[in-house]
């Protein structure tokens, strides 16, 4: 049966996984073993997914189960994946609503909270390696880093949303690429 | 489940709906959408709370997006909140990948969908960076939690380390410190 195999492989996937790249082994090992996908597939797949919106859990689930077994396919896959965050995160959200006026619920948040803070910082570390990585000096790209410099000012000085950025950002990526494509700088 | 939560779903479900469609780059930038929409500017939330999401989010197995919708949608409306932010998250994704599937072989490869791309993931680092910077304050209280949020950077970006683990240290490091200060004070 299919489908409860491709359920079964995905709450595996879901329950064993933190989130983002730490799930592409997972999915790999699974993909080959039952014969879904080649491996040159999974990468491919990987490739989409940082193009397309959305998590790459579900992003992987989606593709893998319609490739396998149609819409109900991707369904069912995108399901199983789901299940850890349907029931441990809505647990843990009816705990921290319950014990939110508790004494060690707040010192153990004070400390939680800077975590987060440094995780974030890691991980726009760890991005910007990868989305400005070009030729200029050697090792970055130009056409990136202006957009990142003018998607920075609209977002802190002119306060846009973040769709609109993306919007900008794409059609800049289209213009100074293109532009970057037709030759050298003239500086 | 009251009626008043049933009712607030609907909104919920319909602003994720459109923050689905924008999650690019790890997810990371649903952090910076929350915050603009519901601490910024309906204040349903306070961004000392959406820190917890964040990291609780990160350290329950699965889809850290999805958690992170599910701990919000639950504060803000319940279990019904929880279910509409989860849905709107991933619809997006979902719709968008099984069209990606059949004109796979058309958008792996096109020139002017990978400029854009170049463009929308050089807008990562800049939204994730809005939202941290606001965060910032809330997070990091003195220079106890500027320790931890070095700490938790430096583990993150150098070691192996899970996030849990990670996260799961700083909710000691901030107990073992506040309750020290606490009975301290009392004394």
């Amino acid at each position: 049966m299919i489908y409860l195999e491709l359920f079964l492989s995905f709450l595996l996937i879901g329950f064993t996984s933190f989130g983002g790249m730490s799930m592409v082994p997972l999915i790999n090992d699974q993909m080959l073993s039952h014969g879904w996908m080649t491996a040159s597939e999974v990468a491919d797949i990987v490739a989409i997914a940082e193009m397309t919106p959305g998590p790459l859990g579900i992003n992987c689930a989606t593709f893998a189960g319609a490739r396998t077994a149609g819409i109900s396919g991707a369904l069912v896959a995108s399901f199983g994946v789901l299940v850890p965050t349907l029931t441990l995160a809505m647990l843990a959200a009816v705990f921290l609503t319950k014990f939110k006026e508790s004494r060690l619920m707040n010192h153990a948040l004070y400390g939680i909270r800077p975590v987060c803070i440094g995780m974030i910082v890691a991980v726009m570390v760890q991005q910007s390696m990868n989305n400005y990585a070009g030729a200029l000096l050697g090792f970055l790209s130009w056409p990136a880093l202006v957009i990142g410099l003018v998607c920075l000012l609209v977002l802190l000085r002119f306060k846009w949303s973040v769709p609109k950025t993306i919007l900008l950002a794409a059609a800049l990526g289209l213009l100074l690429c293109g532009l970057e494509a037709a030759g050298p700088l003239p500086i | 489940m009251t009626k008043q939560q049933w009712r607030r779903a609907l909104p919920i479900f319909l602003t994720f709906l459109k923050f689905g469609c924008f999650t690019f780059g790890g997810g990371w930038n649903i952090i910076a959408q929350i915050q603009k929409e519901y601490v910024d500017k309906k204040h349903w939330i306070t961004d000392e709370e959406l820190l917890d999401f964040t990291s609780v989010g990160r350290s329950i197995p699965g889809i850290m997006v999805g958690n992170a919708s599910v701990l919000f949608g639950y504060q803000a409306a319940g279990v019904p909140g929880a279910l509409a932010a989860l849905l709107g998250i991933v619809i997006p994704p979902v719709l968008i990948m099984l069209g990606v599937v059949y004109v796979y072989d058309l958008v792996k490869d096109n020139l002017y969908v990978a400029r854009a791309m170049i463009g929308v993931r050089a807008a990562v680092v800049p939204i994730i960076f809005s939202a941290m910077m606001k965060l910032f304050k809330s997070g990091i209280k003195d220079l106890f939690c500027g320790l931890i949020a070095v700490g938790a950077f430096v583990l993150c970006l150098f070691t192996n380390l899970s996030n849990v683990l990670i996260v799961l240290l700083g909710a000691v490091a901030g107990l073992a410190w506040q309750e020290v200060r606490y009975r301290r004070d009392l004394s």
